[in-house]
Parts: C-alpha cells; structure tokens; sequence
C-alpha cells in the first residue's frame, strides 16, 4: 500500500493551523488517512477535534497549510469534494419541522444519485423512525437520522464527529460494525471522538490531539503492544524474579512459587522467547491492554509522551 | 434557588419588550396632543358613534382627553394588555417550549413557588410600564402647556394597570393548565379583543348594554376614570379575577404534567396521517416542499406571509374603498380632517381624492412597512437563522456552492416580495372597484411595484448583513432602523422641499406620485439597481467568511 502517496490518501493536512484572534485552535496539523482505513481521531473536549473537520469541510477557512480531501483541495474543490463525502457534524442540528424522511429526500435532492432503497436498509439497521418529525425525537434518534444522511450516498469517505453522541449502546455496536463493512468495501470512514472503547473497537490508526496538536499517530495495535498489561505465568519450576525482571518493559514482579505475576509494556512474543531460555510454560493468563491508562496520561499531560515512558516499563500500574 | 431569583431572571428576560412598548407610547401622547392642539376638534363629534365609544371618546373632549383617551385607553390598553399576555404566556408555556422548565424545576423550587416567582414578575413588569406611562402623562401636559385640571391621571393608570394585569394573569391561567403557548396567547388575546368591539358597540344596541359588563375591557374605561377618578368596584372586579386565575393558575400547573419540548402540529401534519389524504399531504408537505433550497425556505416563513398578505389585502386594501365612501359622505371636509404636516408624514395625499386617502392610508406607510416587515425578515433568517440553527452545516455538507445557497435564499426573499405587492395591488383594486372609486388599476400596479422595488432595498440589506455577519440580530435591525431612519429623511425632505430628501430610497417610491402619474421606470430602475447592488455583494461576502458555530 502507498500510504505516503497523495493518490493513496482519503484526507491530507500539511500543516494546518487555525487561529481565532488570538487563540491558537489548530497548529502545524499534519495527518495522513488512508483509503480503505477507519482512522480514529481523538482528543479531550476542545482539543481541536472539531476544527479540523470544519476546515477540511470548508466550513473554516485555515490561517495557514492546506487539507486535501480524495486528492482535491478542500477550499477550491470543495463542491467536488463533497459529492464524494459524507459528513455528521458534531453537535447535529436538522429542521425541527420535517419528518426524518422529509429531511433525507432534501438532502436527496441537492446531492442526487441516492437509492431510497439503501436509505430504508440503513434506517432497518439503526432502528430510526423517518416518519416523526425531527423536532419530535429524543436527541438519539435525531442522530439517527443525521448518521443515515451521512451514509446514504454511499460515499468513498465518510466524516463522522462525535457520532455515538445519544445512541444507546446496541445502536453504538451498529454503527461501529457499520463503520467497519465501509472499511471492508474499500470506503474510509475519519472517526472523531473522545472516548476510546469506540475507537479501538473500529479503528486501524489512531490520532491523538491536545491544545491543537497532533500529540500521537498509532495503529490500535501497535498502541496495544505498548500499553501494560498484567500477565500471570505458571511454570514447571520455581521462578527466579531475574529473568523476568531482565526483560526490557516487565515491572512489578511478584513470585509465588512456580506462579509469577508481573506488568507488562511491549510485544509477548518478546516475553515469552524470554521465558521459554529458562522454563516450560504451563499456562499463561493475561488482561486485556489497558489502553485508557495511556489515553488518560495522554489528555492529562502534553510534556512526556506516555507510550515512550511505558514501554521502558518504569510507569507503574495504578 | 429562590423564588426572587426566579423574579429577577424573568423580570430581567422581559423588561426589554416591555419598556420599549411603553416608551413607543409614551412618546404617542406628546405627539397627539400636539397634533390635536393644530386641528379642529369638533371634527371628532362628527364621528359616527360607534367610532367614538370604541375610540373611548367622551362627548365634546378637549384636547388632552382626547390624547389621553386614544393613546391610552385604546392603542396602550391595547399594546400594554397585549405586552402582558405575551409575558403571561411565556413564564411557563415558554419555558416548556424551549424546553427549559425541567432543568428550571430540577432546582429546589416548587412548582407553586415557581409559578407565584413568575406572577410577582409579571405583576412587577406591570406595575413599572404603568408607573412610566403615569409619568409621561404627567410631564407631557407640562412640557407641551396644556391644562389638565380635572383629568385624573393617577385613577386612570390604576384602570390600566389593573386591567394589563388581568390579560397577563389569564395568559398565565390558561398557559398552567396547558403549557400551550398558541392557547394561551390566542385565547386571552382573543378575550381582549372581542371584549375591546363588544364593550364599544354593545351599548349602541337597545337593551343590550349590560351584556357589556360580563367583558374585563368593561371595567377599565367605562366609568370614566379619567373623567370621574378611581372607581372602586370595577378596579377592585379586575383585579379580583386576577387574583383568581391566579389561583386557577396554581391548581392547574400544580396537576399537569410538563410538555417535553415539542413542535407544533399544523393541518399538513393531520392530513399526512389522514389514510384519504395522505397522498396529496404528502407530496405537498413532504416531497415538493423539500424539492430545491428557496421552496423549502420559502415553507418556513409562511404564517408571517400569511398574515401580512391578509392585512394588507382585506384590511389596507379592500375595506380602504368603502370606508372612503362613507367617509365622503359625512358633512366634514375630510381635505382639511389632518394638518398638511401630518399628512406628509403618512406620505402625504389629498385626502379630498381617493388617490390621496389610498396614499395616507394604505401606501405612505402601511404597505412599505409590509413588505419590508417581510423581505427584511425573509433576507435575514433565511441565511443568518440556518446557521444560528447550526443547521447550515449539514446542508452544505451536500455538494452545493455557498454561492446557490446565498441565490436560492435571495430567491425566496423576492419571491415573497412580490406576492406582498401583488396581493396588495389586487386587494387595493378590488376596493376602488366595488366602491366605484375610479382608480386607475395601471396606477395601482405601478405604486405597488414600486413599493415592492423599495422595499426589496432594505430586504438586500439584510440579506447582505445576514450573509456577511451570519448574525439576525444585526441583519434584522440595521435595515429596520435604515428604513424608518429614511422614511423620516423623505418625509421631512418633502415638507422643507430640500435637497437630501432624494437620498433617501423613499424618495423614489411616490417622489414621482405614481398612483396618480402612473410608473416612472427611472425610478424603477434606480431602486432595483441598488438592491442588485447589495445582492451582488452579499454572494462573496458569504463565500468568504469562517461559518459561525453557534
């Protein structure tokens, strides 16, 4: 895949900066999605998740850079743009007054070349009422609507902020194995949130970003290897604190006999290699990565980059 | 949270609307009373009866009660009891409307408490619009040297006071009970002004006066309290049934429960849902309204439409003719019925002509102000109001240039326009014809296109602002203020025959005096230029600028 290639990026920003007055919302941006990925952009509230949508959708103009969306500018091109996009804004406002359906065939009807009858599996699939006037639904099903509008023209990249926002947990699956069968058909969906468990259920890549800035750029799996997790190890024969304590990224180290519990940050592959030198591997427990403690010192602190500190292994786990 | 904070916040929310309908009054008495101290009087007994006893004119007035018998007892008891309901309306069917009363009532606050904070602050709002109008009719006799003696400034606010009170608490009454704006506003409006005609032609009718007194609008004006000072009983009727519908009030909040913030049901919406109906319903509602961008916004804005429309047809325009007629055929000289000055300030007309009443009535003002009322609302929300919406990011999320967006929006403006002015001109004509006034129907055309193209220039402006600003505030109220500011400039210009009245856009609506000379297209052209001007700008001035978020 030719990744780093134009052709091959759904969405590009160079250095995108965005300032309000003053105020430094957006700095030095530089992202890359690929085509085909569910790329994850996350970020505590206000870290300019939001402004980097609204400037690639030309909503903003950016103070300096650019953004390319499928290869065409996002200012000059930006008609052409969207007749190949599909974008939920966050914080969604339709027209209280039309039913859902009324509201879709509008949107039908500026974009052209919508199939009603994908627009009736979508809305099977969400479990959306179009016939209640918009005004009327809970704030849910109002997104409801705002997702189908978003989907129904089948497009090749597909910009969601903040889509889970009111949707009760089954609909939250949903749309997350509906955001991954895009992926599959070769369609991009760009995923912006601020809660984890949604991105690392659907996406390839995460971007994390702060104050503005993009802080971090992982695959949730390579994301996964660096975050520590504890692994209990049972063995054939007593266990030498040493060995597992020479391995680059193990801490905590407790020995009970032929049983050893221990944090780890890095690939198992490594521990195990380690482990396999001096015993035989009776059995092997281990959680899950504890990603949201890597999230959380990501929001909470800019200055050190936390998947550099834990995977030396020194971070201890809370 | 207490119960004064409630006051205060409500207070502070409304006291705006409230002054500023006080104050507009308030400057009404100054100007009636000199505008009467320069006419013959006398004309007033002329009137026909039942004129008068709605107008709540005593018998041979002098001049202040005169003034104070129009200003206050009709138009203020009017404008004020109207101020009240609005305020009655909104202390608990707005706050459900919005949507804000179950985070309101999440507060420590009971209900009762919450709705006796809301009552006090209607009460007060009241109070001080009656207290400031009290004082104007005080210092205006001063200031102007008109005697007074035995008028009874003070009973006559009490009157008022008390009667505002009751409009306002019957609001509230009905808006507890069932947290219906449009119920609560409609039906205590609705009792007002049925009581308003009943009280003022009930008595005209043989046997049938007393049937006036089951009317609140009896007991504020018909014991003459201007004349003969407080009365006692009927203040003490009013403000009575205040008390109890306030009482009515907290039985039927305290029992209900609160609307979830809902929008209205219209007929479309009944006959979608109609199996008969659907059909037609739907392609009428559904598929045709959201057809293209300007038809779906021209859907949003028709109740003004509608309204506008109907005034200016029946009431500017069809009644105008007969009115006319009757008018001739009193034993007055109607020509010198207004001082000249006066007239030029209604847009001027000899009213010995149809031509010239037609003028006064229907086009100096009324029309212009119909039409701009319209465009300037229709330029400023149609482009400002989606994005304070927040809903013009999803719509151009679609692949339309903001440029279509802006021209589709202009379209709907226009297109409104147009239907004021063409209903205006068919409402004017049918009133000349079934009166047999002789009109000239080209004439009438012509003065209506050229009001049409005058006020399509203060609907540019709007739209240019609502476009450049993405702010209705700004779009609604610069325009306004530039066309009453304008309107004053030609008026005056026209009385000292000077120069700059031709800078004002007015100049060129019945500067050429078209309903008797027919249309001039310089002016025509003038006036379309200009608003194809500001148009013009309004596209990359959208095209430019960071959208607002909120």
């Amino acid at each position: 895949m030719s990744a780093t290639s134009t052709a091959g990026s759904a969405l590009r920003t160079e250095g995108l900066t965005k300032h309000y007055g003053d105020f430094p919302a957006l700095v030095d941006l530089d992202l890359d999605v690929r085509r085909g990925e569910v790329f994850g952009f996350l970020g505590p509230n206000g870290a300019g998740k939001t402004t980097t949508i609204r400037t690639v959708m030309d909503e903003i103009r950016p103070t300096k850079g650019t953004a390319t969306v499928l290869g065409l500018d996002s200012h000059r091109d930006s008609v052409e743009i969207r007749r190949h996009i599909g974008y939920l804004p966050s914080d969604l406002a339709l027209y209280p007054n039309l039913t859902g359906r009324d509201t879709l065939t509008y949107f039908a009807n500026l974009r052209g070349g919508v199939e009603w009858a994908h627009v009736g599996a979508l809305a099977e699939r969400l479990d959306a009422d179009l016939s209640k006037k918009v005004g009327d639904l809970s704030s849910g099903n109002r997104q409801k609507v705002g997702i189908i509008q978003a989907m129904m023209s089948r497009p090749e990249l597909i910009i969601m902020d903040e889509p889970s926002t009111g949707l009760d947990p089954l609909v939250q699956r949903e749309l997350q194995t509906m955001m991954r069968e895009e992926a599959n058909q070769g369609h991009t969906v760009f995923l912006s949130s601020h809660t984890l468990s949604e991105v690392q259920r659907v996406a390839d890549r995460v971007g994390i970003i702060r104050s503005g800035r993009l802080i971090a750029l992982e695959t949730v799996s390579g994301l996964r290897t660096k975050a520590t997790r504890r692994v209990e190890l049972d063995l054939d024969a007593v266990a030498d604190p040493a060995v597992f304590l020479a391995v680059p990224g193990t801490g905590d180290v407790t020995v009970d006999g032929h049983r050893v519990a221990l944090t780890y940050a890095g690939r198992m592959d490594t521990l195990l290699a380690a482990v396999a030198v001096r015993y035989q591997l009776l059995d092997l427990s281990t959680q899950e990565a504890d990603l949201e403690e890597i999230f959380l010192r990501f929001y909470r602190d800019e200055a050190t980059d936390p998947t550099a500190s834990s995977a030396t292994g020194t971070a201890a786990t809370a | 949270m207490s119960a004064l904070a409630v006051s205060t916040m409500t207070v502070r929310d409304r006291w705006r609307g409230v002054t500023i309908a006080a104050v507009s009054l308030a400057l009404m008495l100054p100007l009636a009373m000199a505008a009467y101290q320069s006419i013959d009087i006398s004309l007033y007994d002329n009137f026909p009866e039942a004129m008068r006893t709605l107008m709540g004119l005593p018998e041979g007035a002098d001049i202040a009660t005169l003034a104070y018998s129009v200003v206050f007892s009709s138009y203020g008891a009017l404008t004020i009891g109207g101020v009240a309901i609005a305020v009655g309306t909104s202390l608990v069917a707005g706050e459900e409307g919005k949507g804000t009363i179950g985070v309101l009532l999440a507060n420590p606050i009971g209900r009762q408490r919450l709705l006796t904070a809301k009552a006090a602050a209607l009460v007060a709002l009241v109070v001080g619009a009656s207290t400031l109008l009290w004082a104007v009719g005080r210092a205006t006799p001063v200031l102007l040297d008109v005697n007074i003696a035995g008028l009874h400034i003070g009973a006559f606010t009490v009157h008022f006071a008390a009667s505002a009170a009751f409009y306002g608490m019957l609001a509230l009454a009905i808006s507890a009970w069932t947290g219906s704006r449009g119920a609560a506003s409609g039906g205590a409006t609705a009792v007002m002004v049925i009581g308003f005609f009943a009280t003022g032609l009930l008595p005209l009718i043989s046997g049938a006066a007393d049937l006036a007194k089951i009317f609140p609008w009896y007991y504020l004006g018909a014991s003459q309290p201007l004349l003969h000072g407080l009365d006692i009983v009927h203040v003490t009727i009013l403000l009575a049934g205040s008390v109890v519908l306030y009482a009515v009030a907290s039985f039927g909040f305290a029992r209900r429960d609160l609307r979830d913030r809902s929008v209205g049901t219209t007929l479309v919406d009944r006959l979608r849902e109609q199996p008969m109906t659907k059909r037609i319903a739907d392609r009428i509602a559904g598929s045709a309204r959201v057809s293209r961008i300007w038809i779906k916004t021209a859907s949003e804005h028709q109740a003004l439409l509608v309204i506008v429309v109907t005034a200016m047809f029946w009431m500017m325009g069809v009644m105008m003719g007969p009115i006319y007629a009757g008018i001739r055929r009193l034993p007055i000289d109607v020509a010198n019925v207004l001082p000249e000055s006066m007239l030029t300030f209604f847009g001027g007309g000899d009213l010995g002509t149809p031509e010239g009443y037609y003028q006064v009535e229907t086009f100096g003002m009324m029309m212009p102000i119909a039409v701009v009322l319209v465009a300037v609302a229709v330029g400023a929300k149609a482009l400002a109001g989606e994005e304070e919406n927040r809903t013009m990011a999803v719509l151009l999320a679609n692949p339309v240039r903001r440029t279509r967006v802006v021209l589709e929006k202009m379209l709907t403006m226009v297109v409104y326009a147009v239907i004021v002015g063409v209903v205006t001109f068919a409402g004017v004509s049918v009133g000349s014809l079934i009166s047999g006034l002789g009109m000239s129907i080209t004439n009438i055309a012509a003065t209506c296109l050229l009001a049409t193209l005058v006020s399509l220039v203060f609907g540019a402006l709007a739209l240019l602002l609502s476009a450049a600003t993405g702010q209705t505030r700004i779009a609604v109220s610069v325009p306004t203020g530039a066309a009453v500011g304008f309107h004053v400039l030609n008026s005056l210009g026209e009385l000292n025959g000077a120069w700059w009245g031709r800078l004002s856009p007015f100049h060129y609506y019945l500067g050429s005096d078209p309903l008797m000379t027919g249309m001039d297209w310089g002016n025509g052209l003038l006036l379309a230029a200009i608003t194809a001007i500001l148009l013009a700008l309004a596209v990359p001035a959208f095209a430019r600028r960071d959208l607002r978020q909120r």
